[in-house]
């Protein structure tokens, strides 16, 4: 955004204070997320650079909190390095490892669930001829906006009844109710930008309607269906007040898991977790804008 | 007409949308083979429905549509083999070029030498040979519209819908392209079935016009019957300009002429399109470049009156004069440009006249 | 256009009877795909909700545990003490209760509405196997409390199963002795606060996100579309980082030994002895949240301004309006829907938000979420739980209707 060339004095001195008040906020934004990343790798125990991190010492960085997330519950931590019996042991005793493959089954099992489910149901909501369309895309996208704990709270008691309560099928129930919301709402919007007369011209140029669905409908609505699922799997990985209501610690997740670690014995173990799921949420990030931009490519918008 | 020759057969076809409103009224319709016929009619007069009929995307609700002598009623759009030209193009935005043609070829199964000839042949009689490769969100109006004409030609139909193919097109686009689907047409023999609401359009590009009214074909003829001799005042307005004037039956005369009265008392000679009736009501169709400035001049003028010029607009290539005559009468002139009309000022007076040839009496 | 109507009435209803069925059958199908979402919303959730709701009314569990007191007491008016019926009812529930090891949620109950009467509960039930008739005269004995009328008119307000008693609780209000409704006493006001407190901070985080957030949707909106899109980044890595880790860094950022204290200290600002308590109090809150929640606001902005023709600001200032007027009179109105809906998405989000309030909010940050979980978990007051939860529900719920019926935006598709 150039200044017009017939700027006056104070137009230009607030164009300036508009765009440093600009990198001040985008700096507020993305500063408190990587700080996280070199203070990850210090080597004492502190939330803070140390004069040695400063000084670019490679003896104050260590991966001894990266080791700790492997080693923290092992049967013998004191254990070191040695094969297949020390990966075994944090394979199978290790708490953050427990966590994630905790997080990747539950959320997983999510996804797939929400996304059937919400896809499906998009199919029929995209039909302005479905009966009370308004009031059940109202239900259906209500998870959204009633509040987590009330939602929680809820289930607790359901599930305690019905014996779902501390099981992944659980777990798993209740985060695909709070990720279906974003697969309808990115599948119908998707649909609703489709141009049925694309159905009608297959139809013509000899489809069967089997074929239109495989070759003309399905890859134009596939980028919506697989955003929506990464929304649903981001809301289920990073979910936590329906797991501290519904689980116990066998069914424990990451983001259960940093919870208590910074409720009780807060260690910079918590910051390596953090770098790598800041990692995994700018994998995440790619992966959704290549699709978005794909599906933009294919609906023609940009070239 | 025999079966060999119509290759399409409306029989009292009739549509319903709501089971009150019928938006095709008993259509009836023969389409011979290898013939360019246009369903020309306002917006919302039924030529879309009746297109889709054919097509398969919607069912009649009475009567029977044939092709080639078989009843297509139920049968579904993929099997019919017509091929079809979408007014927004309705080319894949995930295919390239070349996939979109490929399409037609690919659901039938033909090898892939084949296929790829086909294209090729097929970019080429667009004229398009470079663009293979690229998507429909690359190309502009008129190509993507080029592509959407190959593709519903490429799998070889004898039947080809087009359903305001060049509605989206600026003029000068429009006007090329009415010109090279003609001469396809003419090129491969296929029959086509077009829909616009543009008369000119009309005129311009087909063998047989079908125009249509409120679900009604009002009259199905050539461009020049159509123009020359309009059947109703619907036709007589709808193609081309035309004065119409409201008018009575004063006396029936030999060689199909009447005298007819127009309001305000003017007595004129017209040409009797129908069985009319001494008394019957009529409207008076006068096309305005059939009007005579100098009326003495030719031989011929069988009427002649007199009024006031009202407006004179200069159109380069002619002139549209408005008169008004003593009995308040307003009368359209176009007079071709040829040498300088002296004399002609606004609020002069002007005689005029016509051939009785030239007006037409219509029922309504 | 003309109505040409069908020629034959009886033509006319078949055609008619025909397109009805071929309308239920699409109808059909629609509904078809979307029963399953449907029906799985509608059973684990809308249900559920419901269930749950239904508690902060009816709490049948006492009525339940008591049944032969109940039934004794109902006759009591509710003046002195009750008749002997009603002494005998409790006495053989406390055998029961004790026997099958139930005790604590009666008396839980019953401490809620009366403090102290929770060991007295207790202590009649462990010892309710001694009790002998007279029961009167026995269980004074055991405990004198029993003489007081105000834990038999306790008794008598639990003893029903339909009960308005944890919305008031929820309101900071209770039936008193005599049967009224009066306001809780002072110190024990905890609720009404908390309520205030919720909004107060939500409008406060909302209020930050706007002023932040707007210039930089501005920004965005305005910059060719290869630098919003790298920009862009700067929104959304947050945006779908996860809220732990977002809540973790402001942690370290924030506590006594964390970067910015320590930061502080290294420039002399502060000593060590005088760091600064920016975390696990009201200020922690409001800046975590802000951070978090950002995103939310900037992202419906943005895609509002992205609609707003640049020709309307240049056709006012050709107008002769200067930049100001030509920002405040013409574009801002622009985008009032984005700001409307990213208002209301922020406000929505905070005023139910949990996670970051508990785990920075210390004392002075907590909103009411937390209230709710406290009584879910720890004081298992479930009816009052379910009190709070409704109603922060229907605000919730009434501010998206409000929000729909005035501006008919959705939200939802911005966000
Ligand atoms: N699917 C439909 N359902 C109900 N009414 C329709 C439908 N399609 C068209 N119509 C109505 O039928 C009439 C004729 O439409 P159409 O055949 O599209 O006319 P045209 O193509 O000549 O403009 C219009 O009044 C239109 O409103
Ligand atoms: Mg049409």
């Amino acid at each position: 955004m150039a200044l017009p060339a017939y700027a006056d004095r104070w137009e230009r001195i607030w164009h300036w204070v508009y765009l440093t008040f600009c990198t001040l906020v985008f700096l507020f934004l993305l500063l408190p997320v990587l700080v996280v990343v070199p203070l990850s790798f210090n080597a004492e125990p502190y939330f803070s650079f140390t004069e040695g991190m400063l000084t670019l010492d490679p003896a104050a960085y260590s991966l001894r909190w990266y080791r700790d997330i492997l080693q923290n519950g092992m049967a013998d931590p004191t254990q070191l390095f040695s094969g297949w019996s020390w990966i075994g042991d944090a394979w199978a005793n290790s708490q953050w490892i427990h966590a994630a493959k905790n997080s990747i089954v539950i959320a997983i099992g999510a996804t797939i669930l929400s996304t059937l489910l919400g896809t499906v149901a998009a199919l029929g909501l995209s039909q302005s001829i479905l009966p009370g369309r308004r009031l059940i895309m109202a239900l259906l996208i209500s998870p959204m906006i009633v509040p987590i704990i009330v939602t929680s709270t809820s289930l607790y008691f359901l599930f305690s009844e019905i014996g779902l309560a501390n099981t992944y099928l659980g777990l798993i129930v209740a985060h695909a109710i709070l990720g279906t919301p974003f697969v309808v709402i990115t599948v119908t919007s998707t649909l609703s930008g489709f141009d049925r007369s694309l159905i009608r011209a297959g139809q013509s140029l000899g489809a069967s309607p089997l074929v239109v669905f495989q070759r003309v409908i399905m890859p134009l609505i596939l980028p919506g269906i697989l955003s929506g699922a990464l929304f649903a799997f981001g809301t289920s990985f990073d979910e936590v007040v329906a797991v501290i209501f519904l689980a116990d610690y066998d069914q424990r997740t990451i983001p259960r898991q940093m919870w208590s670690g910074l409720r009780e014995q807060i260690s910079p173990t918590i910051l390596a977790v953090a770098t790598i799921l800041v990692a995994m949420s700018i994998l995440l990030l790619t992966v959704v804008e290549l699709l978005r931009r794909r599906s933009e490519r294919l609906r023609g918008l940009t070239s | 007409m025999e079966q060999g020759r119509s290759i399409v057969h409306f029989v009292n076809v009739g549509k319903t949308y709501d089971g009150e409103r019928l938006i095709v009224d008993d259509l009836s319709l023969e389409i011979a083979r290898g013939e360019f016929l246009t369903l020309l009619g306002p917006s919302g007069s039924g030529k879309t429905t009746t297109l889709m009929m054919l097509a398969g995307f919607e069912t009649p609700t009475r009567g029977q549509i044939l092709l080639n002598g078989q009843e297509i009623n139920r049968l579904a759009p993929h099997r019919r083999g017509i091929g079809m030209v979408f007014q927004n193009y309705a080319l894949f935005p995930h295919m390239t070029v070349a996939e979109n043609l490929a399409f037609p070829l690919n659901v039938r199964a033909l090898g892939k030498a084949e296929v790829e000839a086909r294209v090729i042949r097929a970019l080429d009689l667009v004229k398009l040979g470079g663009f293979a490769a690229r998507r429909p969100a690359q190309l502009s109006g008129g190509q993507q519209q080029r592509i959407a004409v190959a593709r519903a030609l490429i799998f070889e139909p004898e039947l080809v819908l087009m359903d305001e193919p060049l509605g989206a097109l600026d003029k000068q686009l429009r006007e090329g392209m009415q010109y090279e689907i003609r001469e396809l047409h003419q090129r491969l023999g296929v029959t086509i079935v077009y829909v616009t609401h543009d008369q000119a359009e009309a005129l311009t590009m087909s063998d047989r016009i079908a125009v249509f009214d409120q679900g009604k074909i009002q009259q199905l003829a050539s461009p020049t019957e159509l123009y020359e001799k309009p059947r109703t005042s619907f036709v007589a307005n709808f193609v081309g300009d035309n004065n119409l004037m409201a008018a009575e039956v004063d006396t029936l005369r030999s060689d199909h002429l009447c005298s007819v009265v127009l309001e305000g008392g003017d007595k004129v000679i017209a040409v009797a399109t129908d069985d009319l009736m001494p008394g019957q009501k009529v409207m008076l169709s006068l096309r305005p470049e059939r009007l005579r400035l100098d009326p003495d001049a030719g031989a011929g003028t069988s009427s002649r009156l007199k009024g006031v010029i009202e407006e004179i607009v200069y159109l380069g290539d002619h002139m549209r004069i408005f008169v008004r005559t003593a009995n308040q009468v307003r009368f359209l002139i176009k007079a071709a440009n040829k040498e300088p009309h002296h004399g002609l000022t606004k609020g002069g007076m002007l005689t005029f006249g016509w051939s009785a040839q030239d007006c037409r009496a219509l029922p309504v | 256009m003309t109505v040409t109507v069908v020629t034959s009435p009886d033509d006319s209803r078949s055609i008619k009877r025909e397109l009805t069925r071929s309308l239920r059958r699409r109808k059909l199908q629609a509904l078809v795909l979307v029963a399953p979402l449907l029906l799985f919303i509608l059973f684990m959730f809308i249900y559920p909700i419901g269930g749950m709701l239904l508690r902060s009314v009816y709490s049948p569990d006492f009525a339940r545990a008591m049944p032969a007191t109940v039934a004794a007491i109902a006759e009591w008016p509710g003046s002195g003490t009750p008749p002997e019926a009603a002494w005998a009812g409790v006495a053989s529930d406390m055998v029961a209760l004790q026997q099958r090891n139930e005790a604590g949620p009666v008396a839980a109950a019953l401490n809620v509405e009366m403090s102290g009467a929770r060991s007295l509960v207790l202590k009649t039930a462990r010892n309710a196997g001694k009790l002998t008739a007279p029961y009167r005269e026995a269980m004074v004995t055991l405990d004198p409390m029993w003489n007081d009328a105000r834990i038999w008119q306790a008794i008598k307000r639990l003893s029903s199963p339909v009960t308005p008693r944890f919305y008031l609780a929820a309101v900071d209000m209770k039936v008193d002795e005599a049967g009224s409704i009066v306001s809780q006493p002072e110190d024990r006001q905890i609720y009404r606060s908390l309520f205030l407190r919720t909004l107060l901070i939500s409008g406060v985080v909302t209020l930050c996100c706007l002023i932040l957030g707007y210039p930089v949707a501005h920004l965005l909106a305005n910059l060719p579309l290869r630098i919003s899109n790298i920009l862009m980044i700067f929104v959304l890595l947050p945006f779908w980082t996860s809220l732990l880790v977002r809540t973790t860094a402001w942690i370290v950022l924030l506590q006594k030994q964390g970067v910015v204290n320590s930061l502080l200290v290294w420039s002399h600002v502060l000593t060590d002895e005088t760091r600064a308590e920016l975390i696990f109090n009201r200020t922690g809150t409001i800046l975590a949240m802000t951070h978090i929640l950002l995103p939310f606001m900037i992202l419906p902005l943005y895609s509002v301004m992205k609609t707003v023709s640049p020709v309307y600001v240049k056709a006012a200032r050709s107008l002769g309006a200067n930049q100001f007027v030509a920002f405040t009179k013409v574009y801002v109105p622009q985008t009032f829907a984005g700001v409307a809906a990213g208002c209301l998405l922020v406000f929505i989000l905070a005023v139910g938000y949990y996670i970051t309030p508990a785990l920075v909010g210390g004392e002075s940050g907590t909103l009411i979420s937390n209230m709710i979980a406290y009584h879910i978990q720890k004081s298992l007051n479930w009816g009052l739980a379910a009190a709070l939860g409704a109603i922060l529900l229907t605000a919730i719920l009434a501010l998206y209707w409000t929000f729909n019926r005035l501006t008919k935006i959705d939200i939802i598709g911005l966000g």
